[in-house]
């Protein structure tokens, strides 16, 4: 009984075994979608042996990306991956099918859905090397999941197949890491101010211009409104990036430099007051209150919904999203920067969304192929429109503005922004030891400080020495 | 081929055949086998691996030693999550269990209807662990939700339930403690155990009912009383859903229980090596609890088989 045990043990391993070298092998080859590809990349090699000679081809997966960027678009099977809303699901969707239709020999597999849980998904995928050929990416992931350029391909190495020339050279430049273009920027965001124009009749004043002016307001909307009434509601997060735009108005100068923090923990201080003060003066209601409010997101929160928060700090690219949750009778508009906060234009932007190709599709030219369809192509450009905010790439950009694609509130939010932020964002400023609620250094210090279990000095210290900590780390 | 079934002569079986009817069982369970070897042992056994190292899920492994268990026991944060685990656990565990058994104890009368009523605790049970109870959980206890509105209608203020640390935890244990179903299902089968003649006997006796509940029900339903305890206990060390959903962890913290900590280190921060670590001392604290518990029954426990 004991020798047949034995060998029942050994026959079970060896079947574990075998069935995890299946699954390695699934996992190395699941890229591999392509039916005919193989074939083609095999004779694209033969034939485009000058390829080699690039510099990009100086090892063996380098050489394998440089023959599958020549394979023509046929007979392709890739998968592209998004999150977002319904309206972008859409109008994504579209613009794959009209792909699909002038290219009938390519298929492509489309994988979407909501932001929530995405991203850990998705890194988690990277990891693997399971991730579609086609990923929409934030910024950030290409510091964070680009594992020194070995998770994304450089789409220089694509250029035959995607017109780079449509973007600036700040653009590309934006997302460029480790000597490689990692992925095509899609649009640049910042945060602006957007007020609910209906409560603020309702109070009988005028829209912020200044920040004296919100404060006037604060007091306006506790007396002719009401307790619940406020002015401005921001988050953890919020109150970080508006503290930013603010000790960036007063001191002129970027939040992070040369991946070292621009600010001393006293200059730090007299943000945390800014935002202490903004409480006091019924400007924004606690971080309690809100959370109280038991809503996921702000969009999603009643209370903006009916117009008893009057306004928000957010990106240009959100508009729609909180103009949409409005209830019916409300207005929505975008607000201006004030330029009493200091004497420098402060606030950053960044790039909102990109586009990124996985470093082990078989298919790049195909996937490089449709990236230029639905980013540069006048049918594709004008099926997508600013469902990802206002486009970067020129062609794309003129196809809406000619045909008037464009959200016209996302338009103005965005031409603001970009006329009047100057400063520059550090990837690390959206790390997750920094940005995760409820234990990252941010949701700790801010958090904090509207509890009143810090004072600005000591949550200025714990934002100062967290960020340090995430900066040298 | 001299042990092939069919070459056996007067019916005695080969050494084939005797492997196959030996081992037939294996096969049957091979599949589960598998899985719980490549699911289970493997993940088991790897992330003891892992939490010996500083293993990054894109920085790889540069480091191996003790420095994860030595930042379990150092950091403040970890440690004040571990504190709201315990605090948790001995607020829910407790509440459940007695809940469970007083709804089972008038459950176990002949009452009118009494199917409906158990069929009726159950439910929440069966829907207990389910996101969308989690978020109605939520939309219950908000500022502007039905509880803060019928103490409203009763003059009361409310209270910000979800963003208050001294509420939020308690919001949390009451889901959990909402889920007595099953705990209730094990007390009444228990209950429905102990022997009539005994009650009878105490009642001659002139014993009250409340005496005879404690002196006769519990000592008879010790047994369940115990299962439930450290079945329950498990549970609650690793109650993941109800914080995740409805809090997040917060506010401030106060509901970061440890698993959760334990995702955020694994999935948002990508700290594989700590996330095993912090995955060990959380199997540690537990094996611990229930040995005590274990070693305890002989003092508690009443088994109807033991002498004396």
């Amino acid at each position: 009984m004991k020798t047949t045990t034995k060998v029942l043990s050994a026959i079970m391993a060896l079947s574990v075994c075998a069935s995890m070298t299946a699954c390695g092998g699934t996992s190395s080859s699941s890229g591999s979608t392509t039916t005919a590809a193989p074939a083609d990349t095999q004779a694209a090699a033969d034939t485009t042996t000058a390829a080699a000679d690039t510099a990009a081809a100086d090892t063996e997966a380098a050489a394998e990306t440089e023959a599958a960027a020549e394979t023509p678009a046929g007979n392709a099977e890739i998968s592209i991956s998004w999150w977002g809303g319904d309206a972008r699901h859409e109008a994504t969707q579209k613009a794959i099918d009209a792909f699909t239709a002038k290219n009938p020999n390519v298929k492509v597999n489309v994988s979407f859905g909501a932001w929530s849980g995405w991203e850990e998904a998705m890194s988690t995928s990277f990891y693997a090397g399971t991730a579609p050929d086609v990923n929409q990416i934030n910024w950030n992931w290409i510091e964070n999941y680009g594992a020194n350029g070995a998770t994304f391909l450089d789409l220089n190495t694509v250029a035959d197949h995607f017109d780079l020339s449509q973007y600036s050279d700040a653009a590309l430049q934006s997302c460029t890491m480790f000597g490689e273009l990692q992925a095509i920027p899609v649009s640049m965001t910042g945060r602006i101010f957007y007020w609910n124009k209906t409560t603020f009749e309702k109070a009988g004043i005028d829209t912020p211009k200044s920040l004296a002016d919100l404060k006037a307001a604060g007091q306006t909307f506790k007396e002719k409104l009401g307790d619940e009434y406020y002015p401005l509601a921001a988050g953890e997060y919020d109150r970080m990036i508006l503290m930013v735009y603010y000790l960036e108005s007063v001191y002129g100068k970027p939040w992070v430099e040369n991946g070292a923090l621009n600010y001393t923990p006293e200059e730090i201080q007299k943000g945390m007051e800014f935002l202490n003060d903004l409480e006091d003066s019924h400007v924004i209601p606690t971080c309690a209150t809100i959370l109280g409010d038991g809503a996921d997101s702000l969009d999603k929160n009643p209370k903006w919904m009916n117009g008893t928060y009057a306004g928000i700090f957010e990106w240009d690219s959100s508009a729609s999203k909180f103009n949409s949750a409005l209830e019916e009778g409300q207005e929505l508009i975008v607000g201006d920067y004030f330029s009493d906060f200091g004497d420098s234009k402060g606030g950053f932007s960044k790039v909102s969304l990109a586009f990124a190709i996985s470093e082990n599709t078989p298919n790049a030219a195909v996937c490089a192929d449709l990236l230029n369809f639905l980013l540069n192509d006048d049918e594709g450009a004008s099926i997508m429109s600013s469902e990802r905010g206002i486009p970067l790439s020129a062609n794309a950009l003129k196809v809406c503005t000619d045909n008037n694609l464009l959200d016209p509130m996302v338009s103005e939010a965005n031409k603001k922004v970009l006329s009047w932020v100057s400063f520059p964002l550090d990837a690390k400023f959206e790390d997750a030891k920094l940005k995760n609620n409820p234990d990252g250094v941010y949701y700790d210090a801010i958090g904090g400080l509207s509890y009143d279990e810090y004072t600005p000095g000591d949550a200025a210290l714990v934002l100062y020495d967290g960020i340090n900590a995430v900066l040298n780390s | 081929m001299a042990n092939k079934p069919s070459d056996t002569l007067q019916g005695r079986p080969g050494k084939f055949t005797l492997f196959y009817r030996r081992n037939l069982g294996f096969l049957f369970i091979l599949l589960w086998l598998v899985g719980f070897l490549v699911f289970r042992l493997y993940p088991f056994l790897s992330s003891l691996v892992y939490s010996f190292s500083n293993f990054h899920l894109f920085n790889g492994i540069q480091q191996w030693g003790l420095m994860n268990y030595q930042e379990i026991f150092s950091d403040k944060k970890i440690m004040n999550s571990l504190g709201i685990t315990f605090k948790y656990s001995f607020i829910t565990v407790p509440l459940k269990l007695a809940f469970a058994l007083f709804i089972a104890y008038i459950l176990n009368y002949k009452i009118k209807g009494v199917n409906f009523f158990r069929t009726a605790y159950y439910i929440p049970s069966i829907l207990g662990g389910s996101v969308a109870i989690a978020v109605l959980w939520k939309a219950l206890f908000r500022d502007q939700g039905l509880v803060n509105a019928i103490i409203r209608i009763f003059g009361g203020e409310g209270a910000n339930w979800l963003a208050d640390p001294k509420y939020a935890l308690f919001i949390i244990s009451l889901l959990r403690v909402w889920q007595f179903g099953s705990a209730m299902v094990l007390f009444l089968a228990a209950l429905k155990g102990v022997p009539a003649d005994l009650y009878e006997a105490a009642t001659i006796d002139g014993a009250s009912k409340i005496r005879q509940f404690w002196s006769i029900t519990v000592p008879m339903i010790t047994p369940i009383i115990f299962y439930n305890l450290v079945t329950q206990l498990c549970q609650a060390f690793q109650e993941f859903n109800g914080p995740f959903i409805i809090t997040q962890g917060g506010p401030r913290n106060a509901t970061t229980l440890f698993s959760l900590l334990i995702y955020n280190r694994a999935f948002k921060s990508y700290e594989m090596g700590m996330a095993s670590a912090m995955a060990w001392v959380l199997f540690v604290i537990v094996m611990v609890l229930s040995l005590i518990a274990f070693m305890s029954q002989k003092y508690w426990v009443y088994y109807g088989d033991e002498k004396g």
